[in-house]
């Protein structure tokens, strides 16, 4: 019925309309701005974080497993931990030397997630990680070791001394020579012996960044961490077994190892690096999930605005209705051409939001040191939303314009 | 009989206002042949305005018949209402209700887009009723870059640009001042010269006495309907 010539015509009548109310238009698609430019940004880390966690478990190796005194997608309370999890024993390094007698284990080690400050003659990082394990932590994390060395089998026993990392070299030496020197960890002193190279694109969360390495017993001796949630041994098994065999296997050396009789639960818990993919991925959608409802709601406040502006709009141009009417609009034409109205208006917030999205997404991807890129098809879907949007909210006042009569719209002052 | 453009029999047109019924028109007649020049003039309330909308295909009537140029409009629905006002149909009103912010010649092609006119065609079309009404050197400019008596002349430029059956003007001169009156008037005088059937709405006798017929209204019907003396010059 109506052709497509004329949405063209209306298009350009809305674009004019907009140019004369630039501010109003403005503020009207606000919300449509914020609503696109929101999801935008969040398909872009999400896309961005989720890539390098597959870049880190690629790294590590999907047969690298954890064990765990209890596993929880949350953190416990180490202070407060229910009964179930203080039943269990702590994990002990004879628990590690246990599951190193397994023949087809190729490593099994204590690691420390310890969360401190650096620091060096009164210079100071912010709160991040110092991980103590041993001399085989490049083989599971990756990176390269720029200068010195990595741990000795006597400073294993729990010499204080660190393995740092370049950028954090970096900050607390700057031109100096961090080599020998002394830095202190959560105010425990230990002596540089080498400089850690990390690999490139691994995901570390804001105050989970490496610091540097530190053996196991320097740790455990020295500095205070929570053995619940940060104290776990890392397992890897021979290249030519299975996880699942390799699980197994652990299964059995600690269930001896604890003398636990056949029926008795399991006191510990592993953790595949596909469950962990399995969280960060669940997080990462919940986390997006949030981030659509709330963006919805700027959406929905945007469309709300454009109903509200649009109702403005067709009283202000009840004139012009009459007019169109005497000159041979039928309904459908002034329905047509205020519908067109909204959705451009809208589409060109939704656009804005796209270059806003893109913006904003580029800025933190370079904050938080991620590898994305912007999905297309969050672009594509933010286009028809925000078309949809304009349609939507502007059907009531375009069939408001569009049933008025003719004689009173003309008299109208 | 060929030559009747306007035929209108025993109509009537009610409104309810509030718990009142308003008789607007009671049962009135008229006929209006093709490339006449009528003055619609009556006081208010006589039924004039009433009239001019139904004559303009903008209202139907509560009873009666009317037949424009052999089609009968009086049981038409909204959207053959909107299809002949477009066809048959060119409106002058007395605000000239042009888009301000378009320009004379958009404005003029304004009703071509309603009849599904090519660009091309529209374009072709704006400029020739713009140059009928003098105005080909203000086809880019803006209402408000115009004069009030160019505003008008745009004005009948649209109501010409579809070769309407009828000119209907309501109260045309009604935002001008006497010389931009007389200036209306002869575009009028010319177009129906050129065989333009024009009728205007008007309750100055002044403006009426340039139409070569006068209808005057009274308590919704027809009181007197002379053909006007050729003024002595």
């Amino acid at each position: 019925m109506i052709p497509l010539s004329r949405i063209g015509e209306g298009v350009l009548m809305a674009l004019d309309a907009m140019r004369a109310n630039k501010m109003r238009s403005a503020l009207t698609v606000l919300g449509v701005i914020i609503g696109v430019a929101t999801v935008m940004t969040m398909a872009s880390i999400v896309q961005g974080v989720r890539s390098q966690i597959f870049n880190a478990i690629e790294v590590a190796g999907p047969t690298t497993f954890y064990v765990m005194r209890y596993f929880s997608q949350t953190p416990l309370n180490p202070d407060n931990l229910p009964y179930e999890v203080r039943i269990r024993p702590v994990l002990r390094e004879s628990d590690a030397e246990a599951i190193r007698q397994v023949p087809e284990i190729q490593y099994a080690g204590m690691w420390i997630q310890v969360f401190a400050r650096l620091e060096y003659q009164g210079t100071q990082t912010q709160m991040i990680t110092v991980w103590a394990a041993d001399d085989h932590y490049m083989e599971l994390q990756g990176g390269t070791l720029l200068r010195g060395r990595f741990f000795t089998r006597s400073e294993l026993t729990g010499e204080q001394v660190m393995v740092l990392e370049e950028q954090t070299a970096e900050h607390l030496f700057g031109r100096l020579d961090p080599m020998e020197r002394t830095v202190r960890v959560n105010g425990v002193p230990f002596r540089i012996i080498g400089i850690y190279l990390k690999p490139d694109n691994i995901f570390e969360p804001p105050g989970q960044e490496t610091a540097g390495i530190i053996p196991y017993r320097a740790a455990k001796y020295n500095l205070r961490y929570d053995e619940t949630n940060t104290l776990w041994i890392s397992v890897k098994g021979r290249p030519e077994i299975s996880v699942a065999k390799a699980q197994d296997l652990v299964t059995v050396a600690l269930r001896r190892e604890r003398k636990l009789r056949p029926g008795v639960p399991n006191t510990f818990d592993l953790i595949t690096q596909d469950q962990i993919l399995d969280i960060m991925g669940s997080l990462t959608s919940a986390f997006f999930g949030v981030m659509v409802a709330l963006s919805s709601v700027a959406l929905l406040v945007g469309g709300i605005g454009v109903m509200a502006i649009m109702m403005v709009s067709v009283t202000d141009r009840t004139r012009e209705i009459g007019l169109r009417k005497a000159l041979g609009a039928t309904r459908r034409e002034i329905l047509l051409q205020f519908l067109v109205e909204a959705a451009t208006l809208t589409l060109m917030g939704g656009l804005l939001g796209i270059l806003v999205g893109l913006g904003l997404g580029e800025v933190l991807k370079r904050v938080l040191n991620l590898e994305s890129s912007v999905p297309l098809w969050s672009a594509a879907l933010a286009t028809v939303v925000s078309v949809g949007i304009g349609l939507a909210f502007g059907l009531y006042p375009a069939n408001k314009a569009a049933a008025m009569d003719p004689i009173e719209a003309l008299r109208h002052e | 009989m060929s030559d009747l453009v306007i035929s209108v029999r025993d109509l009537t047109r009610s409104y309810e206002m509030g718990a009142e019924v308003v008789q607007a028109l009671r049962g009135l007649d008229l006929e209006i042949r093709r490339n006449e020049y009528v003055a619609i003039m009556g006081p208010s309330g006589s039924g004039k305005s009433t009239l001019m909308n139904m004559i303009g295909c903008l209202d139907t009537p509560s009873s009666g018949e009317y037949w424009l140029n052999g089609q009968e409009v009086s049981r038409m629905g909204d959207d053959a209402l909107a299809r002949v006002r477009n066809k048959e149909i060119g409106f002058v009103f007395q605000t000239f209700n042009l888009l301000p912010r378009a320009t004379a010649l958009h404005n003029v092609e304004l009703p071509l887009v309603y009849a599904g006119t090519t660009a091309r065609e529209r374009r072709a079309r704006g400029e020739e009723a713009l140059a009928r009404v003098g105005l080909a050197d203000r086809m880019h400019h803006r209402p408000n870059e115009l004069s009030g008596g160019q505003r008008q002349r745009v004005a009948i430029a649209r109501a010409l640009v579809n070769r309407p059956s009828i000119l209907l003007a309501d109260e045309p001169t009604g935002n001008l001042d006497s010389a931009t009156s007389d200036e209306i008037m002869r575009v009028f005088e010319a177009l129906h010269a050129e065989g333009q059937t024009v009728i205007m709405v008007t309750h100055e006798a002044e403006i009426a006495a340039h139409a070569k017929r006068v209808v005057v209204l009274r308590d919704g019907r027809v009181e007197s309907d002379v053909l006007n003396q050729p003024k002595a010059a």
